[in-house]
């Protein structure tokens, strides 16, 4: 099989098997390597492979899958990119979360396309990667350490050619929104650091023997030349020059900062948290993941000299939305969250709505308030540890609102469980749609709609047709370069996207690809994600948005009004499934399957609903009742 | 926003956002053409300002004080400027529909019918003035000046450019000295040059906190303030 791999590509997964600490190489075929190229796209369908349907995403037997790509290991600019995919302890849903460093490419160069984990180890352990063979090291003396400390003592034991990708304690007490770290980055969003802890498993250590090779190795050579002139461009100054941070008085200026749980759009702390005031005086280094060009990551100094890498979500979800203006205070949590092995946005948005309980006096906890930096460091310690209200926070906001009850769902800013990033919904409305459908969940980076909301096409605050358009082009090219991987940092640099990446994908491959292709790509794998979440038991009423962005206004300075009503988030959702060829049920149609070529993968999702495939090609929803 | 021209007439080019509707009995003065608007409004809204299209110093402060006063008990605000009522520069129930129509099937064709039928609220202008917002930013009432020979245009033309707030986000901001600026600027492309700025793919602005725009031809008006942002939102 190797050797009929394409070029960028060993072809093959390994599948190891924690319950016994062995390893067996699973065959991908070209077919599916080109319909779902990598990272996050084949982690999905590996997923659909792999996943027993309906399994408790901690159970043993949930996978875990560290997915890389026909980039990685090339000179292509932020290509050094992997995926790890999952089924959220957080959603229910498929999540899958990107990160960067050399763990990808040492990880790809054990000569494997995907790194598939089932089982769990009877004890806390490390796997060990060399190349085709797989092996295990006990962890009890690693067990409890943050990541980062963790990564150094194995790296020390084990030397430099290892990399490592491990959990820090949030992972070991299966909160649900814990991550997966790795050279100071992090897979952040939906739990993965939980299902990882669930397996026992502190660290996966990675070491590249293999090599790969591109189709055309000179004209990869010519096009990462000029990929990486055009990085140094005007279309990523703003990442370049003062990080994502850069959008926090920006997004203030224009009601678009959630603040205090997302009752407000503008934050009078602000200033004493943008980029523009912080770097000045506090920001002592700027840095870069593997492989990159442009060099996002600023270092900020914070209580102790400590250095924290800080970003805009961050900042906000610790900031703004627990309305924290303190930056020291804001640093701190940031650099207790990283060592934790917590999600940020996650974790700011759970105690964010925990505050708001707190206030309304439906939690016994009148320590915690909005605005008080020592409780929000207080609250995060204490989720880490899943120590006494730490527990239910652990669980996230839908859980915990759940368990509350008493009206607090409807200030519970999620969507499919998943925390709310720093957009808000209502003065960005594009935005709105994309986080209500996205199979994530409520998340930026899958759906990049705010992009339509802020280039001044359209009315930001009467979603309609145009920003249904608009979510769509956007998470069809999220689906791309989150499956090839390339850095959406370097999204600017691509006059032509589709045809671009097309063109790279084509040089290290040697497929006659083109944009048409890719773009039919895209679609597939939106809806082998949706697909998933059908199988998993997801339903419509999950596509939609909290009840407090339909029934509280935001009024803005212009004067003007920002609502946002049931009806038109409904109809914008109702043009978006016809945009994506599904049923008002949200069901792919059966002609869209057979455009997609997903019939293999819808047959075994509608199976879990006793529903089976009908009428391909009638243009009718594919579904009839199953035996 | 919709405007009502009369069947057939060219109009300059209007942003997308703009609603024509055509005036299909000409020679009706005023009163058809508000019937024709509201008509075409329908049931989206219940107030319109009404407003005549060759006003090129309406301010947005005056419209919202003249929206802004109609209460429960009143059907239309009339400013009364100079002595006149400015039945074009006015508030109106978008239920008055039936009155106008009835008015023109009885060839009762001035405003002031409708408002013998209707509950006004006449603002002169010192109580138009009484809002401190007005009075900043329009207070020679401007905003109902209109234009009908050249020379009012030429006028106009020669008037200083209205006074706008900005401030520069990000990378768009200078490396020292403050990130806000007051400058004199007819459009958000002058503006921007006034600052040094171009609007391109990479740079968009928001006017008063709310729409985005990079349209260099956007007009501004007194008071205005300009965001200017990096388009690459993303992080």
């Amino acid at each position: 099989m190797e050797e009929s791999a394409p070029g960028g590509y060993f072809g093959k997964a390994l599948i190891v098997d924690l319950d016994v600490g062995e390893g067996m190489a699973k065959p991908l075929s070209e077919k599916v390597l080109r319909s779902y190229i990598g990272g996050a796209g084949l982690g999905t369908w590996l997923m659909h492979e792999c996943c027993p349907p309906r399994v408790d995403p901690l159970a043993a037997e949930a996978p875990l899958i560290f997915v890389f790509s026909p980039l990685v290991g090339t000179p292509l600019t932020t290509s050094a990119k992997f995926a790890v995919v999952a089924k959220s302890p957080l959603t229910g849903c498929l999540t899958d979360a990107l990160a960067s460093s050399h763990f990808a490419i040492a990880g790809k160069l054990t000569g494997h396309d995907a790194i598939v984990l089932r089982g769990a180890f009877a004890r806390p352990g490390v796997l060990m990667i060399d190349g085709g063979s797989v092996s295990v090291a006990p962890a009890e003396d690693l067990w409890g350490l943050p990541a980062a400390e963790a990564e150094r003592r194995l790296r020390e034991r084990t030397g430099p050619a290892w990399r490592v990708a491990a959990i820090g304690p949030a992972g070991e007490h299966l909160v649900r929104y814990a991550t997966i770290s790795h050279d100071g980055r992090h897979a952040g969003r939906g739990g993965l650091g939980a299902v990882m802890g669930s397996k026992l498993c502190k660290a996966i250590m990675v070491r590249g023997r293999e090599k790969v090779s591109s189709a055309d190795a000179p004209a990869v050579l010519a096009a990462a030349r000029e990929l990486r002139e055009r990085s140094f461009g005007p279309a990523t100054a703003k990442y370049r020059e003062l990080g994502t941070m850069a959008n926090l008085l920006a997004f203030n200026a224009i009601s678009t900062l959630p603040t205090r749980n997302f009752s407000a759009a503008t934050f009078e702390g602000a200033p004493s948290l943008g980029a523009e005031e912080v770097a000045e005086l506090r920001q002592v280094a700027r840095s870069s993941c593997a492989s990159c060009s442009i060099g996002c990551e600023h270092l900020y100094r914070g209580p102790g000299g400590k250095k924290t890498r800080m970003e805009y979500e961050n900042v906000f979800a610790l900031g703004p939305l627990c309305g924290v203006s303190d930056a020291d205070a804001v640093i701190e949590a940031s650099s207790r969250c990283d060592e934790l092995g917590l999600d940020t946005i996650s974790t700011g948005g759970t105690i964010a709505w925990a505050m708001e309980c707190a206030e309304k006096g439906l939690l016994d906890a009148p320590w915690l308030r909005f605005g008080d930096g020592p409780a929000l460091l207080r609250a995060i310690e204490m989720i880490g540890a899943r120590d006494g209200l730490g527990d239910l926070l652990a669980e996230g906001s839908r859980l915990a609102s759940r368990s509350v009850g008493q009206g607090s769902e409807a200030f519970a800013a999620q969507v499919k469980g998943l925390e709310l990033p720093g957009y808000e919904p209502r003065t960005l409305q594009a935005m709105a749609l994309g986080l209500a459908v996205n199979a994530r969940g409520a998340d930026h980076n899958r759906s990049g709609a705010y992009e339509a909301d802020l280039s001044g096409a359209h009315d930001r605050l009467a979603g309609g047709e145009p920003h249904v358009a608009g979510a769509i082009e956007t998470e069809d090219r999220a689906a791309i370069m989150d499956s090839l991987i390339l850095c959406k940092f370097l999204r600017g640099v691509f006059t032509d996207p589709f045809a671009d990446w097309a063109l790279l994908l084509a040089k290290v491959t040697g497929w006659d690809v083109d944009a048409q292709e890719l773009a039919a790509t895209a679609r597939r794998i939106v809806l082998a994600k949706r697909l998933f979440n059908l199988r998993e038991g997801w339903t419509r009423a999950e596509d939609w948005l909290p009840e407090r962005f339909l029934s509280e206004s935001l009024e803005l300075e212009s004067g003007r009004t920002a609502e946002l009503s049931a009806d038109r988030l409904e109809a914008m959702i109702s043009s978006y499934y016809r945009g994506r060829g599904l049923e008002q049920s949200g069901l792919p149609t059966a002609a869209t399957l057979t455009l997609l070529d997903l019939e293999l993968l819808a047959a075994g999702s509608l199976a879990q609903l006793d529903l089976e495939l009908v009428g391909a090609g009638s243009g009718q929803i594919g579904v009839s009742e199953g035996d | 926003m919709i405007v009502v021209r009369a069947a057939g007439q060219e109009l300059p080019e209007l942003d997308g956002g703009v609603e024509v509707v055509d005036d299909e009995r000409e020679g009706r003065g005023p009163l058809q053409r508000l019937a024709a608007g509201m008509q075409a409004i329908g049931d989206r809204a219940s107030v319109a300002y009404v407003s005549s299209t060759d006003v090129p110093l309406l301010h947005p402060a005056f419209i919202q004080r003249i929206v802004g006063a109609l209460g429960d008990d009143v059907d239309v605000v009339l400013p009364e400027i100079g002595g006149h009522p400015q039945a074009l520069a006015a508030a109106y129930r978008t239920s008055l529909l039936s009155i106008v129509e009835e008015l023109i099937d009885d060839d009762r064709l001035r405003p002031a019918f409708v408002f013998e039928r209707c509950r006004v609220l006449r603002l002169g202008e010192e109580m138009l003035l009484d809002d401190p917002v007005l009075a900043r930013l329009d207070p020679m009432l401007s905003s109902v000046s209109n234009l009908n020979e050249p020379a009012d245009y030429q006028r106009a033309r020669a008037l200083p450019p209205p006074e706008v707030e900005i401030e520069r986000f990000g990378t768009l901001a200078p490396r020292s000295g403050s990130r806000r600026e007051t400058v004199r600027a007819c459009t958000l492309g002058a503006a921007a040059l006034a600052v040094g700025l171009t609007l391109d793919e990479h740079v968009v602005a928001a006017l008063n906190g709310d729409q985005i725009s990079r349209d260099s031809h956007l007009p501004l008006a007194a008071g205005d303030a300009l965001a200017f942002l990096a388009a690459d939102a993303g992080g």
